[in-house]
């Protein structure tokens, strides 16, 4: 009566009335890549007057969704289900698909959409996950506070291995990568420096600059953003694999502290090695400089060290290495704090390490700029 | 169309010196539940590999649903991949999805279905896979050793496959929770018509709900049959095998609980 096709086959569904009611003869393929076809089939037709079987007779394939799509009609549009509308003619294998389907109809709703926050919502949330972020980080700096007031009382604990472990790891190998990047930056501010120096013969002052401002600013900040990076990084994948590995509880359960055994050798190497990265990074940024200025501003390399001994003050070097071991401490705690939150699914190994790695350049950044307030303020 | 689902010919397989499998050959016909088995190193996770499409054998063929795996075209093997499903042994679910949308992955590759039509196929792969409802939502994360299971069941299921390959569906699950997947696997081959293909070690999936049963030892099919006959086989790994069982229950047979 009503046919809908959609190829050249028999039309999909049609109503055959039948004494008082109607039938719903199917025909065809009523399988998945067809759905999208059926569906429209059957909102196409019109509102029976009653329904009262369904033939399947015709039907050449039926599997579940082909299922679903007429049970839907049936429950939504006809307003009836397989005990007012008999299903007749079906093989015994589509009869029990329809059955299987109908079995589940119950627990299928339309699908609502994960709603997107909004603005004002997504800054709230964010505020508050940076907070209890803030706050655990605190928390876990008590920690490590008392893990290092038992040890001050029993300095046996400490695990000299790991400690040396560490610090090859952490200070040894790093230092190619430290020395390159100062090499270069001392190169590029000498000839930075030097080019606005030479306009007014004021060559000898980049000296001054390359090492007053490599000293005490940035060989301790780029060393520092190195070692976010490297070990910063590495402490959150080692420790977060391990605990996703059960490693750290079998630590514990084997009676050993994962505070003396992971914790504080990290800290211990990180907070070391740090000030003594920086110290090559003073030394090769200034070789750096010495070659641009040899090369490009005619400097000599002894003209360059009589001026640097007379340029650079101890204070310097030493504000420059004072700040270090407290950067090192920020990355430390976060690094591994970030490794021992990982939580039960691999994805968030590498979710919390990009976190680590975010965290402690953005800190040490903060850091510096306060510790320039401060020695500004203190007239250091 | 030839009822022999899948058709492995001579397969050999071979790392550096070491031979895995030396000539497997067995088929696999229409609407069966078929279980390899066989010690540990005999290489039946190598094998459902070579069969999928993951690992290429050193030598002979491997017939999936009339298409030859290893000589087929890409657009070959792309239109086979949609016909068969794939459980891997620990669910290998997408982390960073939630289980509803884990399911609806091959939908939303494969197909050009809206919404509407989408999502309340996605519930009903999940609720014949199992999941109560309400587990949509979960991440893999959240869920159990057997949830994870059913939800990759679910998200093999989604294109309607003819042929799903589960590998080892029930270990690390308790004998419950176990037993509860065998009737769903059982149920998958009887009532929705999916030829089925595992990899176990479960004496109980044997016993009670499987159709058929490939031994594999020494690089060979040992024996191929119902589980009655395959008991019988005169090899002391097979007697071993299944002296175990009784051992503790002299045979009995626990039918679904």
């Amino acid at each position: 009566m009503n046919p809908i096709r959609y190829s050249s086959e028999a039309p999909l569904a049609t109503f055959v009335a039948e004494g008082a009611g109607a039938t719903l003869r199917l025909a065809g393929d009523w399988r998945l890549p067809q759905v999208e076809h059926l569906s429209a089939a059957l909102s196409a037709l019109p509102r029976p007057a009653r329904l009262v079987a369904l033939d399947g007779g015709a039907l050449t394939g039926f599997d579940t969704a082909g299922a679903l799509a007429l049970l839907r009609y049936l429950q939504q549009q006809a307003g009836t289900d397989l005990r007012s509308a008999v299903p007749r003619n079906f093989t015994q294998h589509h009869r029990r698909i329809l059955d299987v389907v109908a079995g589940q109809l119950s627990r299928i709703k339309g699908f609502e959409q994960t709603r997107r926050p909004g603005v004002i919502e997504a800054i709230g949330r964010a505020s508050a996950a940076l907070w209890k972020l803030l706050a655990g980080h605190i928390q876990f700096f008590g920690y490590i506070a008392a893990g290092l007031a038992t040890l001050v009382t029993r300095p046996q604990r400490l695990r000299v291995k790991e400690l040396a472990a560490q610090l090859e790891q952490v200070g040894i190998r790093a230092i190619p990568v430290v020395v390159l990047v100062t090499f270069l930056i001392g190169l590029v501010f000498a000839y930075l420096l030097g080019v606005q120096a030479e306009r007014y013969g004021a060559n000898i002052f980049v000296v001054d600059g390359v090492a007053i401002g490599m000293s005490r600013e940035f060989s301790p900040l780029l060393v520092a953003v190195i070692v976010a990076g490297r070990s910063g990084a590495a402490f959150t994948a080692q420790l977060g694999t391990m605990r996703l590995t059960e490693e750290t509880d079998a630590i514990r359960v084997l009676g050993l502290s994962p505070m003396d055994v992971l914790v504080l050798p990290r800290l211990f190497a990180i907070v070391v090695a740090l000030p003594l990265l920086v110290f090559v990074g003073d030394v090769v940024s200034n070789l750096g400089g010495m070659l641009m200025a040899d090369r490009v501003l005619g400097l000599a390399p002894a003209t360059y060290l009589d001026r640097l001994q007379v340029a650079l003050r101890l204070k310097d070097v030493i504000v420059g290495l004072a700040k270090a071991p407290v950067f090192a401490l920020f990355i430390a705690v976060i690094g591994i704090r970030m490794g021992m939150t990982v939580s039960s699914d691999t994805r968030s190994i590498g979710i919390n390490t990009t976190s680590t790695v975010v965290q402690s350049i953005v800190s040490v950044i903060l850091l510096d700029a306060l510790f320039a307030v401060v020695f500004q303020k203190l007239g250091i | 169309m030839s009822d022999a689902v899948l058709e492995v010919d001579g397969v050999v397989t071979r790392f550096g010196t070491q031979t895995i499998h030396n000539g497997v050959s067995f088929t696999l016909q229409r609407g069966q539940l078929v279980a390899l088995i066989g010690g540990s190193g005999t290489g039946k996770s190598v094998l459902l590999r070579e069969i999928v499409g993951l690992l290429r054998p050193s030598a002979g063929t491997v017939r999936l649903l009339g298409t030859d795996i290893w000589n087929a075209s890409a657009a070959e093997l792309s239109a086979v991949r949609r016909r068969f499903g794939m459980m891997f042994q620990d669910g290998a679910l997408f982390s960073s999805l939630d289980v509803a949308h884990n399911v609806a992955v091959p939908l939303i590759e494969h197909t050009d279905l809206r919404g509407e039509v989408l999502w309340p196929l996605v519930q009903l792969r999940i609720g014949l896979a199992g999941l109560e409802p309400g587990s949509e939502r979960k991440m893999p994360s959240e869920l159990s050793g057997g949830m994870r299971k059913r939800a990759a069941i679910a998200r093999a299921l989604a294109l309607e496959p003819e042929v799903i390959f589960l590998d080892e569906p029930t270990s690390g699950l308790d004998p419950i929770t176990a037993r509860a997947f065998d009737k769903l696997v059982r149920f998958l081959v009887d009532d929705l018509g999916v030829t089925i293909f595992l990899v176990t070690h479960d004496l109980d999936t044997l016993l009670t709900v499987v159709d058929r049963v490939i031994v594999l030892a020494s690089g060979k099919v040992l024996a191929d049959g119902p589980v009655r006959e395959v008991m019988q086989t005169n090899d002391g790994w097979v007697q071993s095998y299944f002296s175990v069982r009784t051992m503790i229950g002299g045979g009995h047979e626990t039918h679904g609980t």
